[in-house]
């Protein structure tokens, strides 16, 4: 009987997927973005800049994405009412920014520093140095450590339902609740389709990444 | 599976009802967890509470947009206005009282002491002596039980407070509490939906439930709830609405009785006095 009813509610439970993956696409291109920048200045920045970076990136990785979440709708919204879907891509986009900035920054370093004093000695502008020496090498390099991102903040997602948006975890609240039981069954079917996604995503960055890889500096497969 | 479902179950929680016109839009938060009141079947908001609310909206002539959210977010969001008011089988309490306004009540509610339907204990084994009792964390029955049981010196419980009570009940029925203690209409609700569960007493409560709005009123809208409780009560329809969900729930006169402890029964009541 409750196959019977999981069934009929999978279109639900698919537009719950439909949002949560909304969520992550906002939350990701806001990580990416911001988190780019905020790399930017701490390697490259005033020290003003790099240390107010590096205080954002240390605040905004120190606090657990479900008080983030409950500080953006409640908090903030004490001074401007804020819908829960942006309160929720405000909060993970700015842990996802804090988390994505300390990516960058690593495959920014990981350049070998004399390519830099190489390019300016050619007659670069540090911006050009960057912008075409540095960049494109380190970027090529994110896939890989970019994917735990992608994987940790689809999980994040779930924890939006708590100031109602109704994702993939809340539509499988309501199958619960609505025939008062069923808790394992129901919750194994979301579980199922979060690892698809998960599962899905992955495959699509580890061939990203193959296909970006350095020549010379490929990752050896069978060697 | 068409698109046209898929389409319904994207907007729900923004569900609109009503009449479509350019007058302002109330958001009505709701715990779509808390069947026979208020929960989502098919992507659809279902309940006494919710059906209620959308024949009061159209005798009233408001729009009303649900908006659901966890059970302990709601009473929060509404103090704070993130809602307009809040529709759920929700009992009028003097804590509430203090931070929202109530309509006139329009149920009462009892509690009932549920166990595991193969569970040998009755009403005193699991109300004492070392038992463990679940309720719903930030209900009445959780307050009730803290107050009357946990606080009192020789009576020895343990209270477990749970998101609602689906898992209260599940936790229930693994063995880890004796009993939970939950309204009336919730208890029935496991039963007819075949949960292992029996009542084994009942604490009398008299409990009044109703609609809130935020403290004071901002939005004036008791006035036009209180006069469409009480039409929806005289048409008849909130009789059926109710029998719709509960069969065998019987009616109460609406209002029933209001405490003086709630700032928005002190006479006159808006929309009902008059």
């Amino acid at each position: 009987m409750i196959f019977e009813i999981i069934i009929n509610h999978i279109p639900y439970l698919l537009g719950g997927l439909w949002v949560a993956i909304q969520l992550l696409a906002c939350v990701l291109v806001i990580g990416f973005v911001f988190g780019l920048l905020l790399a930017l200045a701490e390697v490259y920045g005033h020290w003003s800049l790099r240390w107010s970076g590096i205080a954002f990136e240390r605040v905004f990785r120190g606090i657990p994405e479900l008080v983030l979440i409950l500080m953006c709708f409640y908090g903030v919204g004490n001074w401007f009412p804020i819908d829960p879907f942006p309160a929720a891509v405000l909060a993970l986009g700015l842990r996802s920014t804090a988390y994505q900035s300390q990516i960058f920054r690593g495959v920014i370093q990981a350049v070998p520093t004399g390519q830099v004093a190489a390019a300016r000695a050619i007659g670069m502008s540090g911006v050009q140095a960057v912008c075409h020496v540095v960049l494109p090498q380190a970027l090529r390099q994110v896939p890989g450590p970019w994917s735990n991102e992608f994987s940790s903040e689809l999980k994040a997602t779930s924890l939006a339902y708590v100031i109602g948006v109704v994702e993939l975890t809340r539509q499988g609240k309501y199958i619960i609740s609505s025939t008062q039981g069923n808790i394992l069954i129901v919750f194994a079917v979301v579980a199922l389709l979060y690892f698809v996604v998960n599962w899905l995503g992955n495959r699509v960055i580890y061939r990203a990444e193959r296909a970006l890889e350095i020549p010379g500096l490929e990752r050896g497969e069978g060697d | 599976m068409t698109f046209r479902h898929l389409a319904i179950a994207l907007v729900a929680g923004h569900a609109s009802i009503g009449s479509a016109s350019a007058q302002e839009t109330y958001v009505a938060g709701v715990e779509a967890s808390f069947p026979p009141w208020a929960y989502v079947e098919e992507g659809e908001f279902k309940g006494i509470a919710i059906d209620a609310m959308r024949a009061i909206a159209e005798d009233q002539n408001l729009d009303v947009e649900f908006r659901d959210m966890p059970w302990p977010s709601l009473i929060p969001a509404l103090a704070q206005g993130r809602i307009d008011l809040l529709v759920t089988g929700l009992n009028v309490t003097p804590e509430r009282a203090e931070v929202l306004d109530f309509s006139i009540p329009w149920w009462e509610n009892d509690d009932e002491i549920l166990v595991a339907a193969d569970s040998g204990k009755n009403m005193i084994d699991v109300l004492c002596c070392g038992a463990t009792i679940g309720a719903q964390g930030g209900a009445t029955q959780y307050a009730w039980i803290e107050e009357n049981l946990v606080n009192r010196e020789g009576v020895d419980v343990t209270l477990r407070g749970y998101e609602d009570y689906v898992v209260a009940v599940e936790d229930m029925l693994t063995g880890r509490t004796d009993a939970v203690v939950t309204s009336t209409d919730t208890a029935e609700e496991f039963i007819s939906n075949g949960r292992p569960v029996r009542i084994v007493g009942t604490i009398q409560q008299n409990q009044p439930q109703a609609l809130a709005v935020q403290k004071g009123d901002p939005r004036e809208l008791l006035a036009s709830l209180n006069r469409g409780i009480v039409n929806i009560y005289e048409s008849g329809a909130w009789e059926e609405i109710v029998h719709t969900y509960s069969p065998q729930a019987s009616i109460r006169q609406i209002p029933t009785a209001m405490p003086d402890f709630v700032d928005s029964y002190e006479e006159p009541i808006p929309g009902y006095s008059d």
